[in-house]
């Protein structure tokens, strides 16, 4: 059984990042290779608990594993590795392919491939946003949030943190009215 | 300072933002209105980039918002100022999970702010769409393209990258034959 070092997190969860292609669909999988299957402490429960508390928190999703699983194996320092092991692979990628297009984005060959790709993103989003939908709008109520949050930043130009923070106060006035009831 | 202001402004992406990676995107659109640090079609590339490169869609999304505020000081402040709040948060709650877990505050927050992520996420979705489709002179082909794409998602989930490589190679065809 693999010893707890920071190193060993810190590689563990570059390896991770790595693999995290084309969105987080396959980060349990990889949790439960790299993570769940080589430290004794941590089960693939624990894993997918994680992973679960991770999707109802602010923030990415693949971060906030990372600082859960960090965080029980070396505490705030196994957090810190975890997170930087995370974040490492996109960040080299991101800045060397950035650099990269900002020189070739004038090149009429790039354009029309970036017109087309515009087009997949579009797609893209809708699946997400279909994906959310399915998680998300579980009964009337959720279904006039999205309406009312979908509608103050479209046509009320609303700031979307404002958007939030009303939701936050929602949400605590509905947890009042709950915990009032028996 | 620009340098502090993109701390901040991702910094609160961190807080606020609710349902994954491109549950940013609301904020990032509003970065791009509200400061001109990056245009609207940037944010397009910013997303196409994203989900073809290794690592969280959230974290590549923020590196290259940063990188295109300020360079790669500003990819590094994104990505930081981003995790932070993530960081904080979940050490604190690390130490009390079932009792938060169970909490009804939390549980109602919870069951508000999911659907109101996904509303954020889809007026950004139309936004884009107006920028890509409205403000040019609307171009039938494109449309049928997309609603090509839409159909096909609703059959099956599919991996962005089969959506961005069909689309590279229908925007190569389509300049190439058709114009």
């Amino acid at each position: 059984m693999t010893k707890i070092s920071l190193k060993d997190i810190y590689i563990r969860f570059f390896r991770i990042g790595t693999l995290l292609l084309g969105g987080g669909y396959v980060i349990l999988p990889l949790l439960q290779s790299e993570i769940a299957e080589k430290y004794d402490c941590i089960t693939d429960d624990d894993v997918c608990e994680y992973y679960a508390l991770s999707q109802s928190l602010p923030g990415v999703i693949a971060v906030n594993t990372a600082v859960f699983v960090g965080y029980r194996l070396a505490r705030t320092k196994g957090a810190l590795a975890a997170i930087s092991g995370m974040v490492t692979p996109a960040f080299l990628s991101i800045i060397l392919l950035a650099n990269l297009l900002t020189q070739i984005v004038h090149v009429p060959f790039v354009q029309s491939l970036f017109a087309g790709v515009g087009i997949g993103v579009l797609a893209l989003l809708f699946q997400a946003v279909g994906e959310m939908w399915k998680k998300s709008i579980t009964d009337k109520g959720a279904f006039l949030i999205f309406l009312a949050s979908f509608s103050a930043l479209l046509v009320f130009k609303v700031f979307p943190i404002y958007i939030v923070i009303s939701g936050i106060i929602l949400g605590i006035v509905l947890g009042y009215l709950k915990g009032r009831k028996p | 300072m620009i340098l502090w202001e993109l701390f901040w402004n991702f910094f609160n992406i961190g807080v606020f933002s609710f349902g994954g990676g491109y549950a940013t995107l609301p904020f990032l659109y509003h970065i791009s209105e509200a400061y001109n640090w990056y245009s609207f079609d940037d944010l397009s590339n910013m997303i196409a980039i994203s989900s073809i490169t290794p690592g969280p869609i959230g974290i590549n999304m923020a590196t290259f918002a940063g990188f295109k505020t300020a360079g790669v000081l500003g990819s590094l402040i994104a990505t930081t100022s981003i995790v932070l709040p993530s960081l904080v948060f979940i050490v604190l709650i690390s130490k009390a999970l079932r009792k938060f877990r169970e909490n009804i505050y939390v549980k109602s927050i919870i069951y508000v702010l999911k659907p109101l992520g996904c509303g954020l996420l889809a007026a950004v979705g139309v936004n884009l769409f107006i920028n890509d489709f409205l403000s040019e002179s609307i171009n039938l082909y494109n449309i049928a393209f997309l609603t090509f794409l839409i159909i096909l998602s609703l059959r099956k989930k599919l991996n962005p990258l089969f959506y961005l490589l069909v689309s590279a190679i229908y925007g190569i065809l389509t300049t190439t034959f058709l114009t």
